[in-house]
């Protein structure tokens, strides 16, 4: 499955980018994230109970970072499974500078199995485009509360 | 294929039933002909707490005619909605809806409020009651309200309904004269679900030009949704064959198409103007028009 789209984010790009590596803007903003912890190897530890609306279920995972070039781009790989079955996706996120604000297009494709793939087939992917939108409404507005005024968040490794 | 355990509760009025309801809130949910939840629940994919079956609140089961609406109850089967004849002479786009809809075993379970409820992106219900230009009623304990079609489905499975509520009824307006109703669907082969169905309304004026339009189309998107391009070309005009097929072309004009195994989305455009197209040739033709 094909997932992509862009968002835009009213916040300058460098904002973005550190945002979006940051563990504990993620968490709040991901849908459903009970868990993200940094692991030693620079990838992520995630727990996260994902759905749309009665449908639900539990899913951990790992997701990692790779070649970023801040503050433009980065692949990001997905693995998880749960109670629905198992999701792996890889994609590339860039991030692109726009009258102050920033577009970030997202470009991958996602295999999904197991019972959800089995018998959702034909919701999987307007479930996808919804927890994707969900996620940057969640984090523009995470981004517009604590960019102006806060401190830059820990430095991220990248 | 073993649902994880709940709680079954079986109120016998709505009162009970909204009271239930309001006490379980999100851990809470409403059974009705149990066609889209109980498998959901067999599969695990939901899991509520407390499942409260109002199959026997029979104050929720009824057809009636209210001046120049219909009304009917949620609990109404499928079945019900297609032999019903009332609704074959006052509106008869509900029982050629009903008919397109699942096989006969689901069509005696399911019921036209569990389905609305449920809010499938590619159910048969949303296009007829979104072309009628229908509403729907939510009661809770601290009372009732009417949700026009068009603000009732949010995203997919997803509908305006509050999670104290409960769909009690469907309000639709009678046939008018020189008027006439269609639904037509691609059907997925295997599940009968909608690659694309489309519901047309036309009501003709004196002269025999489109005065009212209603396009409402399931299948294409996220949610179902109301054709507004489609029906600007047509409102006003004369609906010959060239500014039917004129207006079918915006059929998925400002909806993001969606894209599965069976259909891609530049195919489900493609069906979406082509189904939209027949649905309201078909309607034209019963509202006594060329």
């Amino acid at each position: 499955m094909k997932i992509e789209g862009n968002h835009k984010i009213p916040a300058p790009r460098d904002v973005v980018w550190r945002g979006l590596l940051d563990p504990a803007v993620l968490a709040r903003a991901v849908p459903g994230c009970e868990k993200l912890e940094a692991q030693p190897d620079g990838s992520y530890r995630a727990e996260m109970s994902v759905g749309i609306a009665a449908v639900k279920g539990k899913y951990h995972g790992r997701i990692e970072i790779l070649d970023p070039v801040p503050p433009e781009r980065y692949r990001m790989k997905v693995e998880g499974q749960g109670t629905g079955g198992f999701v792996k996706g890889e994609g590339v996120l860039t991030l692109a500078e726009q009258g102050g604000e920033t577009v970030v297009s997202y470009s991958g494709e996602a295999q999904v199995g197991g019972i959800i793939a089995n018998v959702g087939q034909r919701l999987l992917q307007g479930a996808a485009r919804q927890i994707v939108s969900r996620f940057f409404e969640a984090f523009a507005r995470e981004i517009a509360a604590h960019a102006p005024t806060a401190a830059p968040g820990p430095p991220v490794e990248v | 294929m073993i649902p994880e355990s709940f709680e079954y509760h079986a109120p016998q009025t709505l009162a009970e039933a909204s009271r239930l309801i309001a006490q379980f809130g999100q851990e809470g949910k409403i059974l009705a002909g149990g066609h889209s939840l109980l498998p959901l629940m067999k599969l695990r994919l939901a899991s509520p707490r407390h499942l409260v079956d109002i199959g026997r609140v029979a104050e929720l089961k009824y057809i009636r005619e209210d001046a120049d609406k219909i009304q009917i109850g949620a609990l109404t089967t499928h079945y019900q909605i297609e032999s019903s004849e009332l609704l074959k002479q006052k509106c008869p786009l509900l029982p050629e809806t009903a008919r397109e809809i699942g096989d006969v075993q689901v069509r005696n379970k399911g019921t036209l409020g569990g389905s609305l409820a449920h809010a499938d992106p590619a159910a048969d219900w949303p296009a007829a009651i979104l072309a009628l230009g229908g509403e729907v009623e939510a009661r809770s304990e601290s009372g009732s309200r009417w949700i026009p079609a068009q603000e009732f489905f949010v995203e997919m499975l997803t509908t305006t309904l509050q999670a104290d509520e409960i769909l009690t009824a469907i309000r639709v307006p009678a046939l008018p004269a020189h008027a006439g109703e269609a639904y037509v669907k691609f059907a997925q082969p295997a599940s009968g679900f909608a690659i694309v169905g489309a519901a047309a309304r036309v009501v003709l004026d004196d002269a025999g030009a489109v005065a009212e339009v209603g396009v409402g189309i399931t299948g294409v998107a996220a949610k179902p949704y109301r054709a507004a391009a489609v029906e600007g070309v047509l409102r006003g005009h004369s609906p010959t064959a060239k500014r039917i097929a004129e207006a079918a072309a915006h059929a998925a004009e400002g909806v993001e198409v969606n894209a599965d195994l069976y259909a891609s989305a530049e195919y489900r455009t493609h069906l979406a103007a082509v189904y939209t197209r027949r649905a309201l040739e078909k309607a034209v033709e019963r509202a006594g028009g060329k």
